[in-house]
């Protein structure tokens, strides 16, 4: 009877998580459909949630690839993305190997100072980061994004991977000094191979904000070709009277996909990272 | 520890690139913009600015569209965060009791989160049109109106689209990391409970939550952060319109900035957004703390 009575709950159990989990993905399964649909179908009424086996079509999709400019935008945002984790992840681990590690005058202050910058909105800096920007001719320079996206993630960066570094043993730090190693084999031989899995998580939260990041982009950059995916997604509204739809929705699948293929391939670094500054308290 | 000048060397060369970058980049521009917060600073005038003191915080403190902005953001951030944390958990309870894929929803409750803001945003804006697929399914499918509502017409309207995208696509983030911390309250708990005939709310209240009492207050700083953040989501969906009824504070610093050239008003207002979030979070702890000793 009480196995019973426990098979009835967990059956009830996964079908409110199927439920929930139909509300959740119904916007993203709408976006997929409407952009295989023809163009011409989006203004007719009423709106139907799937299109017809029949009409189904790439047309978006052959629209989206033959444009040369979406394909540069596609690479400039992998080489802004790219370049920001790449360097984020150098400078992040150096400064939280140097704060875990070393005492010098002004530490505690400095890392302090690091993590109260969290609190402060990206966007609220935009306006001395504009005339920066200006004064330093990166405006409309898709290298002139980078270094401001690596500022960014910084603080976070830093806070994620000093907690790991604290949990590698002082030990192994020990025994490679007693070698004859110096600070710098530690960072390299100790520090960068034990910390992988943390620099890893970090990696993947920075990927994600340098490519789907929006208001900075859209204030600096406003060539055609210099534009990242989110500011070419954006793009399509006030070109013309009306938006076409299936445009903006293909070419929104498009710059899912890496993103996509990251997340599910790497979900047990990203849950690491997530619940690491969490759990602890 | 004393350390020899090599590595004093080494140390300050691992510090430098990442000192260099947050200073220049980080830490100038904030400095650079409580300095402009006091001067009368407009688009194209690098050169020439008066000192006027606490003028753009008294012309931003007594501007009406500010305080539409404001409290569009308080009522945002009221809404979206303890929705986001109830569901969240809700779902994080549910997957943690179920014995085979979990790690399936886990993944798939947290793809809204993946999705960029603009995507997401044009998906709603999509969903909530006049002639939307949202509408056809009130009016003709389920008879709850008769009209088709202008959702991005009028403010409680435009603002109501923006909330629900907050929520939706914040459940997966607060469904990880509860997930988490439902983990790490000790399974002996709830059996010991179970043995002396604790009911399923009680042992919810009595050991759960104060289980997961950190994560909670994690969770509530970062969302209120996150809710003072709002600015793609209203920016695509309705633009601040109508007028500026459904501004929230930073797409209403950047017209300032960026429409109207108020650069030492903006400044003046993103002091008072960080200044406000400080005391929030100053608050929050302290309010988790009291709730600690008592």
């Amino acid at each position: 009877m009480g196995i019973h009575k426990k098979n009835v709950v967990q059956i009830i159990i996964y079908a409110l998580l199927v439920a929930g989990l139909v509300i959740v993905i119904l916007p993203m399964i709408y976006m997929v459909s409407t952009s295989l649909k023809p163009n011409g179908a989006l203004y007719e009424y009423p709106p139907r949630f799937f299109p017809d086996l029949k009409e189904i079509t790439a047309e978006n999709y052959l629209y989206i690839l033959k444009q040369k400019k979406f394909l540069v935008n596609f690479a400039n945002s992998i080489f802004v993305s790219g370049v920001t984790v790449a360097l984020s992840a150098i400078v992040s681990s150096s400064l939280a190997f140097v704060i875990a590690r070393f005492r010098f005058f002004g530490r505690r202050l400095l890392f302090g100072f690091i993590i109260l910058t969290m609190i402060i909105p990206g966007t609220t800096m935009i306006v001395p980061q504009y005339e920066l920007a200006v004064k330093i001719h990166a405006i409309n320079s898709i290298f002139g994004l980078i270094p401001f996206y690596v500022a960014w993630v910084i603080p976070y960066s830093t806070f994620m991977i000093k907690g790991f570094v604290e949990n590698i043993p002082r030990e192994l730090d020990e025994a490679t000094y007693m070698d004859g190693g110096d600070v710098w084999t530690v960072y390299k031989n100790v520090m960068i191979p034990l910390a992988k899995p943390g620099i890893a998580s970090v990696s993947i939260f920075n990927f994600l904000t340098a490519w789907e990041e929006f208001p900075w982009a859209n204030t600096v950059i406003n060539d055609d070709v210099k534009r990242t995916l989110p500011i070419a997604i954006s793009g399509f509204f006030g070109q013309h009277q009306f938006t076409q739809w299936g445009y903006v929705f293909a070419l929104s699948v498009l710059s899912l996909i890496p993103i996509m293929v990251v997340f599910i391939s790497c979900q047990r670094f990203f849950v690491k990272g997530l619940t690491a500054g969490s759990v602890k308290g | 520890m004393k350390y020899d000048r090599k590595s004093k060397l080494q140390i300050a060369l691992l510090l430098l690139p990442g000192l260099l970058i947050f200073g220049i980049f980080t830490v100038y521009p904030i400095v650079r913009l409580f300095w402009m917060s006091f001067y009368k600073w407009d688009f194209g005038s690098f050169l020439e600015q008066d000192f006027i003191g606490l003028e753009n915080y008294k012309t931003v403190l007594q501007d009406d569209n500010f305080h539409i902005a404001f409290s569009n953001t308080i009522l945002y951030t009221l809404i979206t965060v303890p929705a986001q944390m109830l569901i969240g958990l809700a779902v994080a309870m549910l997957i943690n009791s179920v014995n085979h894929v979990k790690i399936g929803f886990r993944v798939a409750y947290y793809l809204p989160v993946v999705t960029s803001w603009v995507i997401a945003s044009l998906v709603f804006k999509y969903v909530f049109n006049t002639e939307g697929l949202l509408n056809y399914f009130l009016v003709n499918v389920l008879h709850v109106t008769s009209q088709n509502i202008r959702w991005l017409d009028y403010r409680w309207g435009g603002m109501t689209v923006a909330m629900l995208l907050g929520i939706w696509k914040g459940i997966g983030w607060n469904m990880v990391v509860f997930l988490a911390a439902l983990q790490t309250v000790p399974v002996e708990l709830y059996e010991s409970a179970s043995l002396d005939g604790a009911g399923g709310l009680q042992k919810f209240v009595h050991i759960t939550l104060p289980g997961i009492r950190s994560t909670i207050l994690f969770a509530l700083v970062m969302l209120t952060i996150g809710g003072f953040n709002v600015y793609t989501s209203t920016k695509l969906i309705t633009g601040g319109k109508p007028g500026h009824d459904t501004e929230v504070v930073l797409t209403w610093m950047y017209y300032k900035a960026f429409s109207n050239g108020k650069f030492g008003y903006s400044a003046a207002l993103s002091f008072i957004i960080a200044f406000v979030l400080a005391i929030l979070a100053v608050v929050q702890f302290r309010l988790m703390q009291t709730k600690d000793e008592g």
